[in-house]
């Protein structure tokens, strides 16, 4: 029964085959052998290989550190003498996160961290979005100038700065007018406002969108927008929309990748500064992220590898900061490289 | 009659005429309204901050008890201070000043050369991608400063599995210790200042892996940019992956080779782990009497050197450049 339509199946097969071919094909064999035995795709083979192989052990270099702060973090500090122990803790024990976490007080530095770092990442992405699309897309007098002066705020090393920065927020006044009205009608002791220890230093350093590398976002915004199509806002202004609808409805929506990609980098280099916080903080005014690094009391020892331990301590220190930046990272990573490519940043 | 409607016309065609330069004009405005923020704090807060800081490195600053302060003029005595009476500023300036030099090429080939892998057709890209934008986020401030002098990274990246008390090399410089890779090139007689900067540029991977991240984002946006057409053109003509990149993709991405250059040599010098900045911030912080304003003396110095070298490299790299628009 079951043969029979084998029979019957294969015949009908070849019955039908016949008429089919058109032309004399080559052998698969031969086929095969002029695609896989040829120089190019041994090139291709060769090269795969190299390229993986490259990528691979770079990303090696880029991870190991990771790795050995994670698991030097569940080490106790017998791991540290035995030599046998490398890379995988022996006596593990989490007794270093709960003392970092409690003694460094990690939750308050992080709720501050968070606080300052959204709140200038938001601030310097509208402005640096707001920045780079009038220098996009208006030609007017002295645009030249004013791109120059971004690209004068990047280069100048804030370092510079440090002391004159200080002393400005330190003894704020902007051209004495605080100083002349205070004077005028008494509201306040001093003649300057004291902004060390607030929100405030940042705060207007990110609106004036001149914070922390806010030259290259105000770059990046511009080259992005000099790519949008000016027939966009065309449309939109003849259809009676104007300047500042226009830049809210329909160029804002479409640079959403871009100004992701601006958020991530300014959120996460703000959460990892420690030139601005050691600047403008102290440890009894705000206490920031850059503060809980140090060993906490509880985990002193004067163990033979005292310094290794303690060196994995601090190293345990800057994996809890990074840790909400790499989720941080997760989510947005899409975005970056999307963002970026679509910037087209062209000389 | 005839005469008053073409006068009429006239004046018509002469306020439609006038209509485009308003335009232009509430163009301009709304244009200047923009970068308002930006202006006006410049005009307000960084111009006088960069102005305090040469009057800071010209003055000895006292604070007084009350609040306030007072400067005291002292003409060039912190910048002679800062070269002559420093024993370490001018050794560290030079020092940086050459790394900084050496690392410019190393670090935009090497940007270069991944952006063009990352940017071919392969499987697990985004998760390379991933991976290779890491140290964009996180190489940066406290932790790239904690990672500068790693005692537990040297001791965990030592192969040795008997720690002698000197396990502080690295992975790289053992592969490249063990391979003899060095005495090698040495036999070849091409110089062993050749040789010598390519080993420390291997063992020194991880730092230019760490400071090339934005130089990669920069160098994959400019082969995004590239038009596939010239691609395709090149291989029907049979030009070969080698040409193609010498002829194409390289005069190309010129222009991004210049901006990274520069970028490079910004960020450098304005990164945590620069020895110079770390020196002279170390000053500001230290104890030394009147070391706040000698820093800003020595930060002045160290920046009028850096604009030179930004100078000398987009003068010698826009002859090379090929810019595709030449209007």
């Amino acid at each position: 029964m079951n043969n029979s339509i084998i029979d019957k199946t294969k015949k009908y097969l070849t019955r039908n085959k016949k008429p089919r071919v058109e032309f004399e094909r080559t052998p698969l064999l031969q086929r095969l052998k002029q695609k896989f035995i040829s120089t190019a795709f041994l090139q291709n083979v060769v090269w795969f290989i190299f390229r993986f192989v490259l990528l691979l052990g770079i990303s090696y270099v880029i991870l190991f550190p990771f790795f050995v702060k994670i698991s030097s973090s569940f080490m106790s500090p017998m791991d540290f003498t035995d030599v046998t122990v490398k890379l995988v803790p022996k006596y593990p024990t989490l007794d270093t996160y709960k003392a970092i976490i409690t003694e460094n007080r990690y939750f308050e530095a992080m709720f501050n961290t968070a606080v300052l770092s959204l709140l200038c990442a938001v601030v310097q992405m509208l402005i640096c979005s707001i920045v780079g699309y009038g220098l996009a897309k208006f030609k007017f007098k002295g645009r030249g100038i004013v791109f120059m002066c971004v690209i004068f705020t990047m280069v100048v090393p804030h370092e510079t700065l440090m002391l004159s920065m200080f002393m400005k927020f330190r003894f704020f006044d902007v051209f004495g007018i605080y100083g002349f009205l205070n004077s005028l009608f008494g509201f306040a002791k001093e003649n300057y406002i004291n902004m060390i220890n607030t929100y405030w230093p940042l705060a207007i350093l990110s609106f004036g969108g001149m914070a922390f590398k806010n030259g290259l976002y105000i770059f990046m915004m511009r080259q992005f927008f000099l790519g949008v199509p000016d027939e966009l806002e065309e449309a939109a202004y003849v259809d009676g929309s104007g300047v500042f609808n226009t830049f809210v409805k329909i160029i804002l929506p479409i640079s959403v990748p871009m100004m992701i990609t601006v958020f991530l980098f300014a959120f996460s280099w703000q959460w990892t500064d420690s030139f601005y916080t050691t600047l403008f903080y102290t440890k009894q005014g705000i206490y920031l992220m850059p503060n809980i690094v140090g060993v906490p009391r509880s985990l002193t020892t004067s163990f033979a590898a005292a310094s290794l331990y303690e060196s994995a301590v601090v190293n345990t220190c800057s994996l809890l900061i990074l840790f909400p930046l790499l989720i941080v990272y997760i989510f947005c990573q899409k975005y970056l490289v999307q963002g970026i490519e679509r910037s087209g940043i062209v000389g | 009659m005839n005469g008053q409607a073409t006068v009429k016309k006239a004046k018509a065609i002469t306020t439609k005429a006038k209509k485009p330069r308003s335009l232009e004009k509430t163009r301009s405005r709304a244009g200047w309204f923009f970068v308002l923020p930006f202006v006006a704090t410049f005009l307000a807060v960084y111009i006088p901050i960069i102005i305090d800081s040469i009057k800071y490195s010209f003055n000895r600053i006292e604070m007084l008890k009350g609040g306030g302060y007072t400067l005291h003029f002292v003409g060039w005595q912190n910048y002679s201070e800062a070269l002559f009476v420093n024993p370490n500023f001018v050794k560290i300036l030079t020092s940086g000043i050459q790394q900084l030099i050496f690392d410019i090429p190393a670090i935009v080939i090497f940007a270069l050369f991944i952006a063009v892998i990352l940017n071919q057709k392969m499987p697990g890209r985004a998760l390379f991608r991933t991976v290779f934008f890491i140290p964009v986020i996180i190489s940066t401030g406290i932790v790239e400063s904690l990672d500068a002098s790693n005692v537990l990274l040297d001791y965990m990246g030592s192969t040795s599995t008997i720690d002698t008390g000197t396990g502080t090399q690295s992975q790289a410089s053992e592969i490249i210790s063990s391979m003899d890779i060095q005495r090698l090139f040495a036999n070849m007689k091409i110089g062993t200042e050749l040789v010598d900067y390519v080993v420390q540029l291997v063992n020194n991977i991880y730092s230019i892996i760490n400071r090339s991240g934005v130089q990669m984002l920069i160098f994959l946006a400019g082969l995004q940019s590239i038009s596939p057409a010239i691609y395709e053109s090149a291989f029907m003509e049979g030009a070969s992956a080698w040409e193609t990149f010498w002829k194409i993709t390289f005069p190309m991405i010129s222009p991004m080779i210049l901006v990274n250059a520069i970028y490079t040599v910004i960020d450098s010098f304005t990164s945590e782990s620069n020895q110079v900045m770390t020196f002279i911030s170390g000053i500001y912080h230290g104890s030394e009497p009147n070391g706040d304003v000698i820093s800003s003396a020595m930060s002045w110095m160290y920046f009028l050197i850096v604009i030179l070298i930004i100078a000398v490299v987009s003068l010698l790299l826009s002859a090379y450049v090929f810019y595709q628009r030449r209007d």
